[in-house]
């Protein structure tokens, strides 16, 4: 068994994940010099991050020559956020997001561009400046291969090593409690390895599988994360999941109907009746064809409950609002379904805008966008949560200190959580088209720390700690497959997701309770029961991806009580945490940061509650200017301001 | 910056190392001078049927066995015609042959699945360079170096009689026969596949040398280069029918006028306009 | 939710679909050297079906259509929705992301072949190693060459055109189908032997994406040195398979002349003024 990856004393550093985080992080990571091995289960190239459509946010001169500036990109997001965020590096990150867009720029990666050439901008939810730049509907897509291509660059230098199709399994934790390596498994051959390194970087994206469908990949499970957080590690505010929209529900999954096409000018409407007090009913004949159905009889219900952003709310608002009206018998056809209406964008306009979306919808749904209205519902999308991270505060709170060792470390030392991970930057709410942004900045500003904490901790190299280090999580490793493969059970692991997902979807997603919270982590310690009977469908050693999902399950329950038992204790509403027995944010008991911790005798989570610096900008109450009801006059919708 | 082109490793073999020469001279040989001689081949012995059309000629009789053997003698007045056919021609040729071999044994057809009509071209590009290579090699063996082992009747090529024994040839004799039927098949399928080939291949050379870039330019570029086949392909089958119903003796009382030199006085045909001017046909060159 | 996201699959979904059922015929095979054998599925219909959806329902419940039991299908996939590349297989006999064949209830009772690629080595079932795809983008240097991540400015400005064409070539998403179409693309067993052969549209295009970005071209000459080279793109055999199997719709056709043109250009000038 060979650990020696790192056999001299030439420091290593690990990096888990390949997305925009991942890539990011060992970019920065490889230009200071030192060498990085890059582990991922896909391919670099075929990471979730390809699937963010909309575009990236920063402030740029246009914006800014109307009142715009990176501070109001703090607020906005601070503000969409709830004010959960601890502030500094929601500070340091807007204004380090024009540098990331001139550096992607520079990448080659292509930005729609105006007529001159300049990047071209749109609107995007929670902002009425238009701030957000974007490459046709593939943003995602477009940021992370300029990443991957940085990437292969270097490995073509020699400088990172890549492990693709490996699966991080657990951290390696000397008897200093810092880490040391990773245990990490060859999904073709099975070969499970202890690597030795002097930092390792988590950039393994957000956890949508738990929850069964979501617009998320297939090996967006959250597993590497919970494996983090079993063995040690903390983690925030995981109640706070992000459920986007508009979404096209299938089979396999939910697809992603960007946010851009409501910040292009997409509007949301049900078909209705007004009656004689202003409100609006259930339409007679809702199963009509959208085309046929008169202006007076379509309900554009954020429109008119929000004039002054209009569809293009924050997206917890959005999700809400197409949920409960779908709840009071609106939805189209009486179903979860509302209009997601394009048609009066004209085609040329949506095939340069927007042409990545709308030939999803036509793939998968078989109509035109250009013709017909979508119909989308919600769907869970993004972890505002993740593994607890620090970081150091400047003296005046503005910003993070550069290149601070401890930036985005969590409470194992050497143990780093970038991108959508760790639970910074967004709080109880993520605005569009900022992930791309807080897992590129994560990458590279902390990346730097990352450098700075391998380059102080020089007297205790990986390479140089004894092998027992190491073997003993590797046993340990190697113990679970045996167990595993051996499992004489009756249960089936598929089975016992899917009902993991269902019940995930019914009792944590747009609508909480206390009682159904309750009911689900009781239904969370059957299913636990019931997984400790699984047994495998192939149990031979050669890609065998039944025993990988199989493993996967039981980090995907662990998670699923984080998140159950965090929005539990969480007595309030915010963001998009919303309890129906608590409907008020409540800023005196709550405005904290869920902390969950491991208690590896009981397989669950304890609960603590940590303050969050808000010391910027004070709490306000979030309107996002809410009329009271559906007879307010002003039905423009809010339109390109710059 | 430690980016710079890997060199070639050294154990390459000559082919490796001059690939884009050789792939170019390939691309090259195959128009100029191949195709261009194919064209001027093909118009020559088309002109057993478009001769007929011919105003100005010196004797009587089958005036596409007098334009035929009148673009013969002119050939055959070239200065170091076996050089220029070595040169020009038959060494070009080899190097287009055996190179094309090679080339299309590093590719593997698919139009089982992928049947488009651009993957069809591209399977009937190769394969027509195999037959066409056959035929080539039987056309060249039995006309040019007298094989006449392998034609049917025994008849060697002869340029005093070019017409008459280019027909004899295809009939098999001077009436005409089974295994001539057979030969003149074989010509039809050879020709053709030529055709094909070099109309083809102009289309894809352009594309080799990037002179056709958008899709547009593609589509136009092959409806020229289908026109041009076309035209080639009429130009080989008039070749092929016309010599294969071509009454030899017919053919031979015309070269033997034609043999017993100039001086002979020119006889019009009643019904044609008389040519007075300087002839414009193409066999003025 | 669950209600919503369960029930609301498809807008058009009616209850008589419950009985039927689509056929899958799937080649299998254990690992690299293992023997091929096929084996057939039966999955019922519901609304929203596509393949994946089928293989993740065969996986839960691995029983052949003779009631056999067996391990499950071993696949790739990623995004479900055309944009990663992982889901390339053979499906009825062409090359196809896998993801969005998206099967409706006009399809019930038919039978759906599906095979994994053939010019990549099989992993296992339907998994293949495509490895040899991101090499090929090293060999052309399919990157821009920048200074580093500081902040050093913008770059360089572009009209909306060329970032149109650029953007459309970008879009590529390494999923290997206009290889598995490509005639003149063969696999190699040796791996050495296989990194020099046929490159591929997918790096033409590509080395043509780098060289259109200013910045980028600071390698053309080195592109275009390995694009004349055995592998580069005199071997396109112009069967043009690739531009008509590409999911992306990237014109990979004239990408491949592009790429002709600039290394005509460039050999010719270095004949006359290179080194």
């Amino acid at each position: 068994m060979s650990t020696m990856s790192g056999s001299n004393t030439t420091p290593r550093v690990i990096v888990v994940g390949g997305g925009l985080a991942g890539l990011a992080g060992t970019v920065r990571i490889c230009e200071s010099g030192l060498p990085v091995d890059l582990f991922s289960v896909v391919p670099v190239k075929r990471s979730h991050s390809v699937c963010a459509q909309g575009g990236i946010n920063a402030c740029n001169e246009v914006a800014r020559q109307q009142g715009y500036s990176e501070y109001e990109h703090f607020d906005e997001t601070v503000y969409g956020g709830d004010f959960l965020q601890h502030q500094p590096p929601v500070y340091e990150m807007t204004h380090w997001a024009p540098r990331v867009i001139d550096l992607l720029d520079r990448m080659g990666v292509p930005f729609n561009r105006t007529s001159e050439g300049q990047r071209d901008l749109r609107l995007f939810g929670g902002s009425l400046y238009k701030r957000t730049h974007f490459a046709g509907a593939t943003t995602g897509q477009q940021l992370m291969y300029a990443l991957d291509e940085q990437v292969r660059r270097y490995e073509a230098e020699g400088r990172v090593t890549k492990y693709e199709h490996w699966e991080f399994l657990r951290p390696i934790v000397d008897d200093q409690g810092v880490c040391k390596g990773v245990v990490a498994q060859d999904l073709r051959t099975m070969q499970i390895r202890a690597f030795r390194a002097d930092a390792v970087v988590m950039a393994t994206g957000g956890c949508g599988l738990v929850f069964g469908k979501s617009t998320n990949s297939v090996m967006c499970n959250g597993a590497a994360a919970a494996r983090c957080y079993v063995h040690g590690a903390k983690y925030g505010n995981g109640e706070f999941i992000q459920v986007h929209p508009t979404a096209i529900p299938g089979a396999d999954k939910l697809r992603l109907m960007s946010e851009s096409a409501r910040g292009e000018g997409g509007r949301v409407w049900v078909p209705a009746i007004k009656g004689g007090d202003g409100g609006w009913g259930p339409h007679p004949d809702a199963a009509r064809d959208p085309r046929q159905i008169p202006e007076s009889e379509r309900y554009y219900f954020l429109e008119e409950r929000y004039p002054k952003y209009g569809n293009i709310v924050p997206r917890d608002i959005a999700t809400r609002e197409i949920f409960n009206i779908c709840m009071d018998g609106m939805g189209v056809m009486g179903g979860n379904m509302v209009y997601l209406d394009l048609t009066h964008l004209g085609r040329e306009y949506l095939e340069r805008k927007l042409l990545g979306i709308i030939e999803i919808y036509r793939k998968f749904v078989g109509e035109d966008p250009a013709e017909v209205p979508m119909r989308i519902f919600p769907g869970v999308h993004y972890s505002m949560g993740g593994l607890w991270t620090t970081y150091s505060a400047k003296d005046d709170l503005r910003g993070m200190v550069a290149g601070a060792p401890d930036s985005m470390t969590t409470n194992i030392p050497g143990l780093y959580a970038f991108g959508e991970v760790n639970y910074q930057y967004h709080g109880a709410n993520r605005l569009g088209a900022n992930a791309l942004l807080s897992c590129i900045f994560d990458g590279l500003f902390c990346g730097l720390g990352v450098v700075n904490y391998v380059r102080d901790s020089a007297e205790r190299r990986a390479a140089d700690l004894p092998q027992s280090v190491f073997d003993g999580a590797l046993k340990a490793e190697e113990a679970l497959v045996q167990k595993l493969t051996a499992a004489q059970g009756s249960e089936n692991p598929y089975l016992i997701g899917r009902e993991l997902g269902d019940e995930m979807t019914a009792a944590s997603t747009v609508v909480k309770s206390g009682p159904r919270l309750e009911k689900a982590l009781a239904r969370l310690d059957e299913l636990r029961a019931r997984y400790a009977k699984i047994s495998l469908s192939d149990t031979g050693m050669w890609t065998n991806q039944n025993l990988s999902y199989a493993r996967a399950l039981g980090d995907m329950l662990a998670l699923a009580d984080v998140v159950l038992r965090g929005g539990l204790e969480r007595k309030e509403s915010r963001g998009a945490h919303y309890r129906t027995d608590y409907t008020e944010r409540d800023d005196a008991n709550f405005l904290k940061t869920t902390v969950a911790e491991h208690d590896a005798s009981t397989g669950k989570s304890r609960i603590t509650f940590e303050d969050v610096e808000t010391g910027l900008v004070k709490p306000r109450a979030r309107t996002y200017g809410k009329t009271e009801s559906g007879a307010a006059g002003a039905k423009k919708p809010v339109g390109a301001t710059a | 910056m430690p980016e710079k082109a890997e060199p070639a490793p050294k154990s390459v073999g000559f082919m490796q190392r001059h690939h884009f020469l050789l792939r170019r001279l390939h691309s090259l040989t195959g128009v100029m001078p191949i195709g261009v001689f194919l064209i001027v081949h093909l118009t020559t012995n088309s002109s057993i049927v478009w001769g007929i059309l011919n105003g100005s000629r010196s004797v009587p009789g089958h005036a596409g066995a007098y334009t035929f053997q009148h673009e013969v003698n002119f050939i055959h007045s070239l200065p170091a015609l076996l050089l220029i056919e070595i040169f020009g021609l038959w060494l070009p040729i080899a190097f287009h042959s055996i190179l094309g071999v090679y080339y299309a044994t590093t590719g593997k057809s698919n139009v089982a699945h992928y049947g488009y009509q651009d993957n069809w071209r591209y399977t009937l590009q190769r394969v027509s360079g195999y037959v066409g290579v056959l035929f080539i090699f039987y056309h060249v063996a039995t006309l040019r170096w007298g094989w006449t082992f392998l034609v049917p009747g025994g008849t060697k090529w002869s340029a005093e009689y070019a017409a008459s024994t280019m027909a004899m040839a295809l009939r098999g004799g001077e009436s005409i026969t089974v295994w001539g039927i057979v030969v003149s098949l074989f010509y039809l399928l050879g020709a053709s596949l030529l055709v094909f080939h070099f109309a083809n291949g102009l289309w894809t050379a352009a594309i080799t040398w990037g002179l056709t870039i958008s899709k547009a330019a593609q589509r136009r570029w092959g409806y020229a280069c289908a026109g041009l086949g076309a035209g080639m392909m009429v130009m080989a089958w008039s070749a092929v029918l016309g010599f294969l119903t071509l009454d030899p003796a017919e053919a031979r009382a015309v070269e033997e006028a034609m043999l017993r030199g100039p001086g002979v006085e020119v006889v019009a045909p009643a019904d044609a306009p008389t040519t007075t001017s300087a002839p414009t046909t193409p066999n003025d060159r | 939710m669950t209600t919503a996201t369960t029930t609301n699959g498809a807008p058009h979904a009616t209850s008589s679909s419950a009985k039927k059922s689509i056929r899958l015929r799937i080649k299998r095979c254990d690992g690299p050297g293992k023997p091929e054998q096929w084996q057939s599925f039966d999955v019922p219909l519901e609304p929203g079906l596509n393949i994946i959806a089928c293989l993740q329902k065969i996986a839960a419940n691995p029983v052949t259509v003779n009631g056999e039991r067996t391990t499950p299908v071993v696949w790739d996939s990623g995004c479900l929705e055309e944009v990663c590349g992982a889901c390339t297989m053979v499906v009825n006999g062409k090359v196809r992301q896998s993801c969005s064949f998206v099967i409706d209830e006009s399809m019930a009772g038919q039978e759906i072949t599906i095979e994994p690629m053939t010019k990549y080595p099989v992993v296992r079932d339907l998994s293949v190693d495509r490895s040899r795809l991101f090499r090929a983008l090293e060999r052309v240097k399919a990157w821009v060459p920048i200074d580093g991540t500081h902040h050093l400015g913008s770059g360089p400005l572009e009209s909306p055109d060329d970032q149109a064409t650029r953007y459309v070539l970008s879009t590529c998403m390494s999923c290997g189908c206009c290889l598995e179409a490509c005639p003149q693309y063969q696999r190699e067993d040796d791996p050495a032997k296989w990194d020099q052969s046929f490159v591929g549209a997918h790096a033409l295009s590509q080395a043509r994406l780098f060289n259109l970005h200013k910045t980028g071209a600071a390698l053309k000459d080195q592109r275009l040195d390995a694009l004349s080279d055995a592998g580069g793109v005199n071997d396109c055999g112009n069967a043009q398979n690739c531009v008509k199997v590409c999911p992306k719709e990237i014109p990979l056709t004239e990408s491949i002349a592009a790429m002709g043109r600039a290394v005509t250009v460039h050999n010719i000038k270095k004949f006359f003024m290179g080194r």
